[in-house]
């Protein structure tokens, strides 16, 4: 009996311990579910607007303005043997799709395995696909890389291939910063639309009118380095894959070296004028081809018996140019040139950039000839960097196609006073030298002439030339370089069969600058007071 | 004791079940919402993004200019015809030379003016009413 009773009393006391277990679990879980229920707010969703996915950022230029960018697009594969009546579907598929009707109802017509009906189908196509109800479609999602603008920055933009990788151009140079963490984030080129239009336009003006073979420009901001447009023709269209036999993916601003002739007759005088090797108004004999060893340098035409050292600048004369040169010499010149960035290959965003050629062996003879533009060939935009250099006040910088407001502070590579001395002389070929084609009234155009004959089976052919203009505005504070150039032009009636830069490029700079320039915000010089009758 | 607490934790339980099963549903419904929502803006933001690119295309400098060419009838200005605020004139200096202001007609002639009547086609000058004509050449 004592047994039972203690028995019963050991099972009490261990429900009574279930039932305190119990009673603590229970008021665990209300008082956690009255904390759920009344005091906690809750997690917000870490993200409610979800961006559209993006595989690689937008491309936009300087003012914000869309270049490239990640569309959704989708890929509509069909089951044939799903279809009623195949003929209808192929029809309506057509219809909705812009595919080929016929080979859509040849291949639906075993009703067999599935059919790629149409690659990179808009929303909207997509849409009008799903209006017609037809059963057996499949829907690939994917992006693909949309050029608005066509073909006006293809050179410079460059491509993507069918998995959206940078294949040229900016795409390809900037290729980790465009899928990179921070895709989502547009990147601002240092390219204007408004600029790049009107430059490429121009250039296929003059390029239409004296029949040339290829052309290019370049706009540059001789201050931040900047690069606002680069055309280069024949151009393409990147939103195609079938290039037309016409066009070329080749950049020549940058992919191709050149002789540009007597443009780089700039860098000869900024050589002369920082050494002090001549005065500006000392004379120099031009009336008789200069010998120099075995060759004989000529003019393109006669210009008198004497011309002061400013004038050989002015008109463009190879024999003066020679013989100022040769006061430095082979020893001087080539570090010169080396120390504005000539001989060195140059570097920017762009991944298409060619190594400048010069001769392995720099005597005086190649030291006269180079002074004049021939015997080293560099890509355009080497040259204009290096331009830009002698007329920004004397400090090199490095061209850019990524947006940049303030002013790159390079390396001084000449003095402020042979700078302001050099662009007194790039306006003098404009208003009295080969240049005044490219004068555009109250902006003060600098600039010099270039035409170089090109080399045809180890000579110089003197009928396939390089015409160019390098353009400076505005000369008493420079800001913005304009470089044309027109590959094998030829003449016409109006230009009385010349072809030189002066007559070819120089307008075409003009035109560019007296369109641009109200655009970038450059004041013109003249008055009311000065223009008023 | 013990039947009392059992029936008070069935109770209990029964009530916690009911509010757990509101909540969960709520919760199924806030999610189900959030999910057309988030569906929702990521295709307006794909549309957005078409219509950028859309927009990107229509607004290039060579359409518009072709169309402003086709559709307008405005002719390109040289940019010497520009100008800024700080370059006009002072404001009692004449704008054109005495002798062309001397030569404008400054009098409305009464016949050839009347208010509201249609003006008669053909030569620039002719479009314009008299007193319009007037006012330009004056500087007033």
């Amino acid at each position: 009996m004592r047994d039972r009773v203690a028995a019963l009393s050991l099972v009490r006391g261990r429900i009574v311990l279930a039932a305190i277990f119990c009673a603590a679990a229970f008021s665990i879980v209300a008082a956690r579910l009255v904390d759920v229920m009344v005091f906690d707010e809750g997690t917000a969703p870490s993200s409610v607007a979800t961006a559209a996915h993006l595989l690689r950022a937008d491309l936009v230029d300087r003012n914000g303005t869309l270049i490239a960018r990640d569309l959704p697009v989708s890929d509509l594969y069909a089951r044939p043997a799903a279809f009623w009546d195949t003929a209808d579907a192929a029809r309506e598929l057509a219809q909705a799709t812009g595919a080929n009707e016929s080979r859509l109802r040849t291949a639906f017509a075993p009703k067999r395995g599935y059919v790629l009906v149409q690659r990179g189908l808009t929303p909207d196509r997509r849409d009008a696909v799903m209006h017609f109800g037809l059963p057996g479609l499949n829907f690939e999602d994917g992006y693909r890389r949309y050029y608005p603008s066509g073909r006006i920055f293809a050179h410079a933009v460059g491509q993507v291939d069918t998995d959206d990788r940078g294949i040229s151009g900016l795409e390809l140079g900037l290729e980790d910063r465009l899928r990179g963490r921070h895709a989502a984030t547009p990147i601002g080129l240092s390219l204007d639309m408004r600029v790049q239009y009107a430059l490429e336009h121009e250039t296929e003006e003059a390029m239409r009118e004296f029949h040339a073979k290829a052309a290019g420009g370049i706009v540059l901001n001789v201050r931040t380095g900047e690069v606002l447009a680069l055309a280069s023709l024949p151009d393409y269209e990147p939103n195609s894959r079938a290039p037309q036999p016409q066009d070329s993916t080749r950049n020549r601003m940058t992919q191709d070296v050149y002789e540009l002739g007597s443009i780089f007759k700039i860098f000869a005088f900024t050589e002369a004028v920082e050494e002090k090797t001549i005065r500006l108004d000392e004379p120099f004999e031009v009336g008789q081809p200069y010998k120099l060893g075995h060759y004989l340098i000529h003019d393109f035409e006669r210009l008198g018996p004497v011309l002061p050292a400013a004038m050989v600048f002015a008109q463009s004369s190879n024999i003066g140019t020679a013989q100022i040169e040769l006061r430095s010499g082979a020893a001087k010149q080539k570090p010169f040139l080396s120390k504005l960035g000539l001989l060195q290959g140059l570097r920017t965003e762009l991944p298409e950039m060619a190594s400048p050629l010069y001769p392995r062996h720099w005597e005086e003879v190649e030291a006269a000839t180079i002074a004049y533009g021939h015997g080293i060939s560099v890509n355009p935009l080497s040259f204009a960097a290096a331009a830009a250099a002698v007329i920004n006040g004397g400090t090199l910088i490095r061209p850019t196609f990524l947006k940049r407001d303030a002013a790159q502070h390079g390396p001084r590579v000449i003095s402020e006073e042979t700078s302001r001395t050099m662009r007194q002389l790039l306006r003098l070929v404009v208003t009295e030298g080969t240049g005044t084609k490219a004068d555009v009234p109250g902006y003060d155009v600098g600039g010099k002439t270039g035409t170089a004959e090109k080399a045809e089976n180890g000579s110089y052919a003197h009928h396939l030339l390089i015409s160019s203009f390098c353009g400076v505005f505005p000369i008493d504070d420079p800001r913005f370089l304009v470089f044309v150039m027109l590959d094998e032009p030829h003449g016409d009636k109006e230009s009385g069969g010349f072809v030189t830069g002066g007559v070819t490029a120089a307008p075409a700079v003009g035109q560019v600058i007296a369109r641009i320039a109200p655009l970038l915000g450059v004041r013109r010089s003249d008055t009311f007071a000065a223009a008023a009758p | 004791m013990i039947r009392v607490l059992n029936i008070a934790f069935l109770a209990v339980t029964g009530l916690v079940c009911l509010g757990l099963y509101r909540i969960a549903e709520e919760a199924r419904i806030a999610a189900a919402d959030l999910k057309t929502t988030e569906t929702a803006i990521a295709r307006e933001n794909e549309s957005l993004t078409v219509l950028g690119a859309e927009w990107a295309r229509l607004t290039q400098p060579a359409r518009i200019q072709a169309l402003a060419q086709h559709q307008l009838d405005l002719s390109d200005r040289p940019a010497a015809e520009l100008a800024s605020l700080t370059q006009l004139p002072p404001k009692n200096l004449p704008l054109a030379p005495q002798g062309t202001i001397r030569n404008a007609n400054a009098t409305v002639p009464q016949s050839t003016l009347r208010i509201g009547s249609p003006v008669a086609s053909g030569t620039p000058s002719a479009r314009l009413p008299a007193a319009t004509f007037a006012l330009i050449h004056t500087g007033t």
